[in-house]
């Protein structure tokens, strides 16, 4: 009888003990539900339908990824700004949020391979002589505060080193459009994403897009926190599966129109 | 004639946001007055080097600007794991925002009552307590009063400041219009006049208790 | 709980970037002080003038500055004077708004410092031979100055907060632009905005401390 409950005890404590070792993709699992971080003014990756309901390339993706992993998924709205606290308090699992995987930022949280890519252009109202990124010198431009563009193009007039150019950096992408409307900035540099989708709402007479913006492909990769490496290993996976099986081609004929999907390989080196 | 696209839609959004402007202030203000009166109290009955500590925090609120605070406290709940929510956050910082202004008007409020009033009411028998209730109190709210309605409009107005989070309250609701129907001056100013309707009566009514309150004195 | 290592070496390397960043907060406080002092006294002689007009430009001024969230004024400087096709600088439309908030303040201080002192006063003073404007110089002024120095103090230290809302309209230079941009390049938002918290109380405390020493030498009697 003694050696009964001793053997209950013992076996009632590993059974307690055990899920103190659940990684998160456990505990993602065991929850049922997929939390992820998607940022939703940020057409077409990310934005809210006449009814409120949020959809997106990001969106797609993120319902993609909670089908796989067998649970629903649940977008959780975050501003770009609040993307990392949302994914540091465990608010959210993963983000599915456009994220640049620059070296300086995966010091503070874990990337996937990416998922995406983006490519910039300049866009700029017509009328203002902006035909290619060269003819931004000493001309006022502005992006959106903190994104891969606007750190390469606050760069770029630094070395242009113009006494009439400058750089302004705005919270949200519409301050951005806002600026670029009234004449306060005469360009910004954008995802070519960003720069269809803006025009294509016909808000926005006289927008023009102004060439390619000769900067290093822009890669975004899914997020989840740093030491998480078993969740971070199944979305490196899921991202290549994503490809391989023509999912990617799809969400991206869907979301952003014909023509290539970006390749997300870089040539001459393993990831 | 005057032609916008502001739709009556637009005006329930923007009566929306001024809804969520109201309920943080309603809960900065309870929780940043309560806290506010402990700490006055607390800082008006003891002697200075027992609170100052307290008082160093309570600087620290009010020489550090609120943007900052929102930032730093909503970074803070998100290493610590915490798992608040950013309306929680919000009205967390704006009450201890608040109480450090809260804690100043206790705190001068009991002060301006004349301690020979009080020595007088505790030699006819009164205790701490009672003349803290009863002779105190009623002195002092009507010194704090008017700032106090001041205060709670000064918190309405620095709720514009929880934007930054992602709450969407009634500053933000009329940016997001603007992002859709480019008219910027005048759904600003509709906003504004939104903020005004709801501040400038409230803020007629606290002069006016200051006039009427000065005249019997 | 705390499944976060705080970096903190490399948010100290960047301190001398933020420092600048400082200079510039301070810069545009004190700017929209100035600025705010002188339209303040004229509000405030406006709103006590016999002229209707001149009354009703004060108290408008007045009222939407006290009734308004800064972040709006400052808002509406840029983006709203934007679409009558006035473009003002980030640097100056954040300055534009504090200073017209800052205006509208010390107006209703002012105008309380005006009342301090009895009529009677100056009626004695004349009456002992002294001239209309020196009566004012030497009788109204300082005591008027001492009554509202309390409260300018307090908006200086307003302005100095203030300045952190420059953000919204793409001011990147000053202490709260500076420390964003380091936190949008590194998502170490704690680290940094915990430094510029620091910093600010720095600034708020050496104003506050300066002004005191400075009445000290100025009010005793």
């Amino acid at each position: 009888m003694k050696l009964l409950l001793t053997a209950a005890v013992a076996l009632a404590s590993l059974t307690t003990a055990l899920p103190a070792f659940a990684d998160k993709l456990d505990d993602i699992i065991a929850s049922g539900t997929l939390r992820c971080a998607v940022v939703l003014d940020f057409p077409p990756m990310g934005s809210r339908d006449a009814n409120n309901n949020p959809i997106g390339f990001d969106v797609d993706t993120c319902n993609d990824l909670a089908k796989v992993l067998g649970v629903t998924a649940e977008i959780v709205e975050t501003p770009f700004p609040d993307r990392i606290p949302a994914l540091v308090s465990g608010r959210v699992d993963v983000g599915v949020a456009s994220t640049s995987d620059t070296l300086e930022r995966a010091k503070t949280v874990g990337f996937s391979i990416p998922y995406f890519a983006f490519e910039m252009v300049v866009l700029t109202k017509d009328g203002l002589g902006i035909a290619d990124y060269d003819s931004l010198k000493g001309k006022k431009v502005g992006s959106t505060s903190g994104t891969y563009e606007a750190i390469a193009l606050e760069k770029s007039v630094n070395e242009w080193a113009d006494p009439a150019g400058s750089f302004r950096s705005y919270q949200t992408q519409a301050d951005v459009m806002l600026a670029l409307s009234q004449g306060q900035i005469d360009a910004t540099v954008v995802t070519s994403t960003v720069a269809g989708s803006t025009i294509a709402t016909g808000n926005f007479p006289g927008f023009v897009m102004g060439g390619k913006a000769p900067y290093e492909i822009d890669y975004v990769g899914l997020i989840a926190l740093r030491e998480e490496q078993g969740l971070l290993n199944y979305l490196n996976l899921f991202v290549n599966q994503q490809i391989r099986t023509g999912r990617y081609a799809e969400l991206y004929k869907k979301w952003v129109g014909d023509g290539e999907a970006p390749n997300l390989t870089v040539p001459g080196v393993y990831y | 004639m005057f032609h916008t696209s502001l739709s009556l839609n637009d005006l329930g959004f923007l009566a929306q946001g001024a809804g969520v402007t109201l309920l943080i202030t309603f809960w900065a203000m309870l929780g940043g007055t309560i806290l506010g009166i402990v700490f006055g109290v607390f800082r008006a009955t003891t002697p200075w080097w027992a609170t100052a500590p307290l008082a160093f925090v309570l600087d620290i609120f009010r020489s550090v600007p609120l943007l900052i605070q929102l930032v730093l406290v909503n970074a803070f709940q998100a290493i610590a794991g915490l798992n608040v929510s950013a309306f929680m956050v919000s009205c967390v910082v704006l009450a201890l925002y608040t109480s450090a202004y809260c804690s100043e008007l206790v705190r001068g409020g009991i002060a301006a009552v004349p301690l020979t009033t009080r020595r007088a009411a505790r030699s006819l028998g009164l205790t701490w307590w009672q003349d803290m209730t009863q002779i105190v109190y009623p002195i002092a709210l009507r010194i704090m009063l008017p700032s106090w309605i001041g205060l709670t409009l000064g918190v309405m107005k620095d709720t514009a400041l929880v934007s930054w989070l992602g709450i969407i309250e009634l500053l933000r609701t009329s940016q997001i219009i603007v992002t859709r129907i480019q008219e910027p001056l005048f759904v600003l100013t509709v906003a504004g006049l939104i903020y005004f309707i709801i501040s400038f009566p409230i803020s007629r009514l606290g002069a006016r208790l200051e006039r009427k309150w000065r005249e019997n004195d | 709980m705390f499944n976060y290592t705080f970096h903190w070496r490399p948010a100290f390397q960047a301190l001398p970037h933020m420092l600048s960043g400082a200079v510039v907060t301070l810069q545009i406080a004190i700017l929209s002080m100035i600025i705010g002092v002188a339209i303040g006294v004229l509000l405030a002689l406006m709103s006590g003038s016999g002229n209707k007009i001149f009354r009703g430009i004060a108290s408008t001024w007045i009222e939407i500055a006290r009734n308004t969230p800064a972040l709006f004024q400052i808002y509406m400087a840029y983006f709203g004077l934007g679409q009558f096709g006035i473009h003002l600088d980030s640097f100056v439309a954040l300055l534009a708004g504090i200073a017209f908030n800052n205006a509208g303040y010390l107006a209703e201080t002012f105008r309380g410092g005006l009342r301090v002192v009895p009529a009677t006063q100056v009626r004695a003073a004349r009456s002992l031979g002294l001239g209309s404007v020196s009566a004012f110089r030497l009788i109204v002024l300082p005591q008027m100055f001492r009554a509202v120095f309390y409260p300018m103090t307090n908006q200086m230290v307003w302005a100095i907060l203030m300045t952190s809302l420059g953000v919204v309209v793409g001011l990147n230079t000053d202490l709260t632009g500076v420390t964003q941009e380091l936190n949008v390049k590194t998502f170490r938002t704690f680290e940094y905005f915990a430094l510029a918290a620091v910093l600010y109380y720095l600034i708020a405390k050496a104003v506050t401390l300066g002004a005191r020493a400075f009445a000290y030498r100025l009010f005793r009697y």
